[in-house]
């Protein structure tokens, strides 16, 4: 009887794995390959890999309405050289392989000529290698963790980020921060298992050394915690000067709440995760003044900001945040590369090739400020420190030039 | 440690909320109704939506959103169970169509947005929210260095004032017999005279309402309300909890929940924060082997 019962735990259990690896993935895509070298009346097909369900759905429908809002921007005013931009958004559901089967999908048989996403770094790590395979361009718009481009375990000769790392944002957040408050010691609480949070405590370790603080304890869990409490206990017990959080989704706004109610009066300082109105929002008033590096600030009042601002509110009636400026700046680039890249739209692996090359060599303006690729494909653009406003919004600490 | 030990009973008696509503329809059905941690998920929903967005003061949305979970356990019998049983198909078929409910559910949520046909429900996508300042009364006491909130205590008293009052049911009342009859042997119950197929679906109901009553305490009492509480956060817990207390058994999966709650922080505390869930499955797993029908699983046709 009993056998009966463990088999038929063990059969839901992988039958909801199995469920929920499958999902949705729809989009259409049209054009394709034609003669000639004039760009008039072509279609020009990109692709994007967002996590508009699951964890990642925190993100990813800003992503999607921000490349949406893009493209008909573009496609309003002219488009590229007389050509109209498609970009098929599909939903990765935040699973790693189903990322890596979309980002195919999207290459081999919808034969886009590059492709944004994905969504988390998670995933990236499956998706980026298959399209750098195919040798086509993919450009990271919110992917922060550690080996995405540059030093990958793959030659990522086609692979792009323009999404501020967390390699750089975490530092100049603790460095900002240290200079004003020159702050002994801290805690530091992460899910290990989830490589964008582990990735960005591997960088508040290597960083409190430099800053002299005493890191007192580096407190780890899993991301599908019930209950953070007693992790927050044990960091609220040490009684640091500053609470490092890395981490995504609902988790950091929990931390602040649980360090709050007790009795927790020091700092909070963290990655990325902190920057986005929901976890603002979520964390309330226990997250005012949480301090985080951004790679963009929605006060921000130059140009292709300000209309990037007004344009999304005007379309979407809320605020965009982070991810969205992020993936509209990728729009923008994929477009400005293509602009100049002399397209056949014949020979759709020399176009891709051409592309990349093109993409190498941006410099342009964009909701982030100005903006250009190093020669690993990594970000250079200013750095923005935020601060929770205890109201769901954020206000601007300092600004600093990067690279 | 004592403030570990508070955090402790608290998030164990969530579990054994949660696990109570799982185990009562197992025991009743030989059936995992695995929707049981989207009713957990749309408890916390419901209130909320009614609480932030239709302004309605919090008891009375949280007792509607009780009635609202009750009524899904009838959704869940005979949309996903009933129909499969009138069939004599296997335990597993029903398991599988509950699953597709819950995913129906949390797709439902998941995709709620300002302007689109559910957005009186949920507006938050996939993010996450909690109950807006001052809607929920969370006095927080300092005692002797503890912190205690009073959000935690109620849970605590609820939970286990719940817990008593269904086993009494169960034990002493007309209705209670009758489940009890139905879990036995259904085929006997009918010839008794019982009126099987109305009995389950009361079960679903008392399962769905203690479910969507956990999913409130957890909302109010964690901050977190999101469309994955349930599937991500309670679900894979309250099947351990279960299996520890004993397939079937109510007091079991009390207990289970307690003790679930306790060797996860104890296992914080003893072995570091790195092995704390594997320490807590190691034990299931332990007692899998050693006591397969679970701490307190009685013999089949002593289950409830």
């Amino acid at each position: 009887m009993i056998g009966k019962h463990i088999r038929l735990i063990a059969a839901g259990v992988v039958a909801t794995l199995a469920v929920a690896a499958c999902g949705g993935s729809s989009g259409s895509s049209g054009g394709g390959a034609q003669s000639g070298t004039s760009y008039q009346g072509k279609t020009i097909n990109f692709g994007a890999v967002f996590s508009l369900t699951g964890g990642g759905g925190v993100y990813g429908p800003q992503q999607k309405n921000a490349v949406e809002l893009a493209v008909d921007d573009i496609n309003k005013s002219g488009g590229v050289k007389g050509a109209k931009i498609a970009i098929d958004v599909n939903d990765d559901a935040s699973d790693k392989q189903q990322s890596a089967q979309v980002t195919q999908t999207l290459i081999q048989e919808k034969q886009v000529m590059a492709v944004l996403g994905p969504t988390l770094s998670n995933s990236a790590v499956a998706a980026h290698p298959i399209a750098n395979n195919l040798k086509t361009p993919m450009l990271g718009v919110s992917n922060t963790g550690f080996n995405i481009v540059g030093d990958c375990p793959y030659p990522c000769t086609y692979i792009f980020r323009d999404s501020l790392g967390e390699a750089s944002a975490i530092p100049a957040n603790i460095k900002a921060y240290v200079d004003k408050a020159h702050p002994k010691t801290g805690a530091l609480l992460y899910p290990n298992d989830d490589k964008f949070s582990a990735d960005g405590a591997q960088v508040v370790r290597d960083s409190v050394g430099k800053n002299n603080i005493q890191l007192l304890d580096s407190i780890q869990f899993t991301k599908n915690e019930a209950d953070l409490s007693p992790y927050i206990t044990r960091a609220v017990q040490k009684n640091p000067d500053v609470i490092f959080i890395t981490s995504l989704g609902s988790i950091p706004a929990r931390i602040m709440k649980g360090a709050r109610d007790q009795g927790f009066k020091g700092q909070f300082l963290g990655g990325n995760g902190f920057n986005t109105a929901a976890v603002s929002k979520q964390a309330a008033d226990a997250g005012k003044g949480a301090q985080s590096a951004s790679a963009w600030y929605i006060g921000n009042n130059f140009k292709s900001n300000a209309e990037f601002v007004k344009g999304y509110r005007s379309r979407f009636n809320v605020d965009p945040d982070q991810f969205a400026a992020q993936a509209y700046a990728g729009v923008l680039i994929l477009v400005d590369a293509a602009k100049r890249a002399n397209l056949t739209f014949s020979d759709i692996a020399g176009d891709r090739n051409r592309l990349r090359d093109a993409m190498e060599k941006t410099n342009i303006d964009t909701p982030l400020g100005p903006f250009q690729f190093t020669s690993k494909h990594d970000v250079k653009q200013t750095i923005w420190v935020i601060a929770m406003d205890g109201k769901g919004g954020f206000t601007l600490v300092t600004s600093i030039k990067n690279g | 440690m004592t403030q570990q030990l508070l955090n402790a009973i608290f998030i164990g008696s969530i579990y054994a909320l949660f696990a109570v509503g799982y185990t009562l329809v197992f025991g009743v059905l030989d059936v995992l109704n695995l929707a049981h941690s989207a009713v957990f998920m749309l408890g916390a929903v419901v209130a909320y939506s009614l609480v932030a967005l239709h302004g309605t003061p919090f008891l009375p949305a949280a007792a509607v959103a009780i009635t609202a979970c009750g009524l899904l356990g009838l959704v869940i019998e005979f949309v996903a169970l009933r129909p499969l049983r009138r069939r004599g198909a296997p335990p597993i078929a029903a398991l599988i169509s509950t699953i597709g409910l819950a995913l129906i559910f949390v797709a439902i949520v998941e995709q709620a947005k300002p302007g689109s046909r559910f957005e009186w429900l949920w507006r938050d996508g996939a993010n996450s929210v909690k109950f807006p300042a001052g809607s929920v009364p969370n006095a927080t006491y300092h005692v002797a260095g503890l912190t205690l909130e009073s959000t935690k205590l109620a849970i605590l008293l609820i939970s286990i004032l719940l817990m008593l009052l269904l086993g009494y049911v169960i034990r002493y009342t007309q209705v209670g017999r009758g489940i009890r009859a139905v879990a036995e042997n259904p085929r006997a119950a009918r010839l008794l005279g019982i009126n099987v197929d109305r009995l389950i679906a009361l079960t679903l109901v008392i399962s769905s309402a203690l479910g969507g009553l956990a999913g409130i305490l957890f909302g109010v009492a964690l901050g977190d309300i999101s469309p994955y509480i349930g599937r991500d956060q309670v679900e894979l817990r309250g099947l351990a909890v279960i299996v520890l207390g004993g397939m079937g058994s109510i007091p079991g999966a009390v207990i289970g929940g307690y003790l679930l709650g306790l060797i996860e922080v104890l296992a914080l505390l003893i072995f570091g924060t790195n092995v704390r869930a594997g320490v807590a499955f190691l034990a299931l797993f332990l007692v899998l082997v050693l006591r397969p029908q679970g701490l307190f699983g009685a013999r089949l046709r002593e289950r409830l």
